[in-house]
């Protein structure tokens, strides 16, 4: 029996046991923003909020003349730190913007289409992202529940 | 993170503010598009127009849509001949209103479907909404 013998079971263990103890570091700190994947989490969800505010705002004007549709940066940019634009406060007596400081900056979407008036909202393409953006929602708040049930589990309770 | 999206409530409902008023609008102008003048020569009712505008919501920080202004149209009045009308003029000619009851239709059609778009995006937000509020139970 290969598995028995003191290497094999080693082998096999060290993975687990080191997960292990991972798991219960994390418990141990206990502070769900240290902990990688709910910082995470908690981005995505501030930016699924912000876009949905950038396309309701686009549909509320699908009618404005002139209006140009917006979209934010996507999230893998705001990861590579190439997300939100904001100027750089080279003195201490500079003083930060008045403007809401979202996650990443607006972009003027490029048009696909201009309506006679100069509008570049096509609510199909819209209606689209806000269902996209729906689900990315729902994913996250599944994985951030999900994972607080580990928490759950480790700590006694079920559910 | 709530605040975001109670203001992107917001401006969904300001969206459907301004379509809601012109709606109005178009209904004045198919209720009253057989309105002719009542004295010999004087002028029928005049089509309303209406126009939206961007406006930035500085405190939320969102841009949010309302009503620029409510005009009329400056089109030509049809004449049509009917000497029996009260309104008619000396050569027995009555100005009838500007509307053109097509147009007035599919605007209301688009004020509908732009309506249903911004109600989608509300009910989108609240089940965002919801589903955060969810994760603390």
């Amino acid at each position: 029996m290969q598995l028995f013998e003191g290497m094999e079971v080693k082998k096999y263990l060290t993975p687990v046991l080191n997960f292990l103890l991972t798991f219960l570091r994390q418990v141990g700190v206990m502070d769900p923003s240290q902990i990688g994947l709910f910082d995470l989490a908690a981005k995505r969800l501030a930016w699924t909020a912000q876009r949905q505010g950038v396309l309701a705002a686009n549909i509320a004007n699908v009618n404005t003349p002139a209006f140009q549709a917006r979209d934010i940066q996507s999230f893998d940019r705001i990861l590579s730190g190439t997300g939100a634009i904001e100027p750089a406060r080279t003195q201490p007596n500079h003083l930060a913007g008045t403007a809401a400081g979202g996650l990443s900056s607006l972009l003027i979407d490029p048009a696909k289409a201009r309506a006679l008036d100069g509008n570049t909202v096509a609510l199909d393409q819209q209606l689209t992202k806000v269902a996209d953006t729906e689900t990315t929602q729902a994913l996250v708040t599944t994985i951030w529940k999900k994972y607080m049930g580990m928490f759950s589990m480790a700590l006694g309770r079920s559910g | 993170m709530a605040g975001d999206l109670n203001r992107t409530l917001h401006v969904s409902a300001t969206g459907m503010d301004a379509q809601t008023a012109r709606l109005r609008v178009i209904a004045q102008n198919i209720a009253n598009q057989d309105t002719t003048g009542s004295s010999p020569g004087s002028d029928p009712y005049r089509r309303q127009t209406i126009s939206f505008e961007s406006a930035m919501d500085r405190a939320a920080g969102v841009q949010t849509v309302q009503v620029k202004n409510i005009g009329t149209d400056g089109s030509d009045w049809p004449l049509r001949y009917d000497p029996a009308n009260p309104a008619s003029n000396p050569q027995g000619y009555v100005k009838l209103p500007n509307v053109n009851s097509f147009i007035e239709v599919m605007d209301m059609r688009e004020a509908e479907r732009s309506y249903s778009a911004n109600l989608a995006v509300m009910q989108a937000t609240r089940g965002m909404l919801n589903k955060t509020i969810d994760l603390l139970k």
